[in-house]
C-alpha cells in the first residue's frame, strides 16, 4: 500500500464522521462553547448533537460539563488536549494523503 | 476555522465597541478642546489626567456595552462561546496589533508638528481615509459576506470621509475630529442595525434546548 492510501485508512474514524468533524472543528477554533452554540452553528437535531458529543466524549476528546447560567441550565464543551492532538493528527493525515 | 471569529460580530457588538471607541476619543477631544485656554485640564500633567481617566471609562464601557448585550440576548439565542486566549496566533496578533498603534500614535505626533508648515493636510487625510476604506472593505469581504449591505455602510463612510476631507478646515484638529466623529457614528449605527437584525431573525429556542 503507498503512503497515501496508508494516511487515508489511518485516519481517525472517531473524527472522520462528518458530523464529529464539524463538532470538533468548531471546538478546536475556540476556548470553549455551549451545546447551543453548536446546535445552532451545526444546524443538526438535538439528539444527532448529543449522540456525537456522547460518541467524543467517550473517546476522550470532549469534556462536557452541566452548569448553570443563572437559573439557566448550561451545558459546557470543549476540546480536552486529546481531542486536539487526535485532530490536530487527523488534519495532518488529510493533508498527507491528498 | 474562521466560522467561531465570525460569531463574535453576529450581533453586531464588534462593531459598535469600534464605533464607541471612535466617540470616545472624539469626545475626550472635543472636551479637552472646550475648556478655557488656561484651565489645568488643558494643559501638562492634569490634560493626561484627565485624557486618561476618560479612556478608563471608554475602556469600560466598551467592555461592559458588548458583554450586556452578548449576556442578556445573544447567549440565549445562539450560544456562548469563550474565545482562546494565548498561542502562538494570539500573541502574534498582539503584539502586531501594539506594533501597528504605535506606528500610528507616531504618524499622528509628526502630522500635528508638520500641521503647522505644511498645507498638504487634506491630501494626507484622504490617503489615510482611502486606506482605512480598503481596511474596511477587506474586513466585510472576510467576515460579513452574508450581510451585502455592509457594502453600503462602506459606500456611505467613504463618500462621508471625503466630503468631510473637502469641507473641513485642511488642518490636523479640523479634520480628524469631524472624521473620527463620522466614522464612529457610522460603527455604531451600522452594528445597531446588524444587532436589529439579528434579534428580528433570531428567537431563543424553546427551553428544552439545553
Amino acid at each position: 500500500m503507498n503512503e497515501q492510501l496508508r494516511a487515508i485508512s489511518e485516519l481517525d474514524r472517531v473524527i472522520h464522521e462528518p458530523g464529529r468533524l464539524m463538532i470538533v472543528a468548531l471546538l478546536g477554533a475556540v476556548k470553549e462553547c455551549d451545546f447551543l452554540y453548536l446546535l445552532h452553528e451545526t444546524e443538526m437535531n438535538k439528539g444527532n448533537l448529543s449522540s456525537h458529543l456522547a460518541r467524543l466524549e467517550e473517546a476522550g476528546y470532549v469534556e462536557i460539563e452541566k452548569t448553570y447560567r443563572g437559573k439557566v441550565p448550561q451545558t459546557l464543551l470543549r476540546l480536552t488536549r486529546a481531542g486536539r492532538v487526535a485532530f490536530d493528527q487527523y488534519r495532518q493525515g488529510l493533508k498527507a494523503a491528498f | 476555522m474562521g466560522r467561531p471569529k465570525r460569531y463574535d460580530n453576529i450581533d453586531g457588538t464588534g462593531e459598535m465597541a469600534f464605533g464607541l471607541m471612535a466617540l470616545g476619543y472624539t469626545f475626550l477631544n472635543y472636551v479637552q478642546a472646550g475648556l478655557p485656554e488656561n484651565s489645568m485640564w488643558r494643559h501638562g500633567f492634569a490634560s493626561m489626567l484627565l485624557f486618561f481617566a476618560g479612556l478608563l471609562l471608554m475602556f469600560g464601557l466598551i467592555l461592559w456595552v458588548p458583554k450586556a448585550i452578548k449576556k442578556r440576548i445573544t447567549w440565549p439565542r445562539t450560544g456562548y462561546v469563550a474565545y482562546r486566549v494565548g498561542g502562538k496566533s494570539w500573541w502574534t496578533a498582539m503584539v502586531a496589533i501594539a506594533a501597528v498603534s504605535v506606528v500610528i500614535a507616531a504618524g499622528f505626533g509628526c502630522l500635528m508638528r508638520f500641521d503647522r508648515q505644511h498645507d498638504w493636510m487634506g491630501l494626507l487625510w484622504m490617503g489615510a481615509a482611502a486606506l482605512y476604506a480598503a481596511a474596511y472593505a477587506v474586513w466585510i469581504y472576510r467576515t460579513e459576506r452574508h450581510h451585502p449591505w455592509k457594502w453600503l455602510v462602506l459606500l456611505f463612510m467613504a463618500l462621508g470621509l471625503l466630503a468631510i476631507a473637502l469641507i473641513a478646515p485642511a488642518d490636523f484638529v479640523g479634520l480628524w475630529r469631524p472624521m473620527l466623529l463620522f466614522v464612529g457614528l457610522t460603527w455604531l449605527g451600522s452594528g445597531g442595525a446588524t444587532l436589529y437584525l439579528y434579534i428580528r431573525h433570531t428567537q431563543p429556542p424553546a427551553p428544552e434546548a439545553e
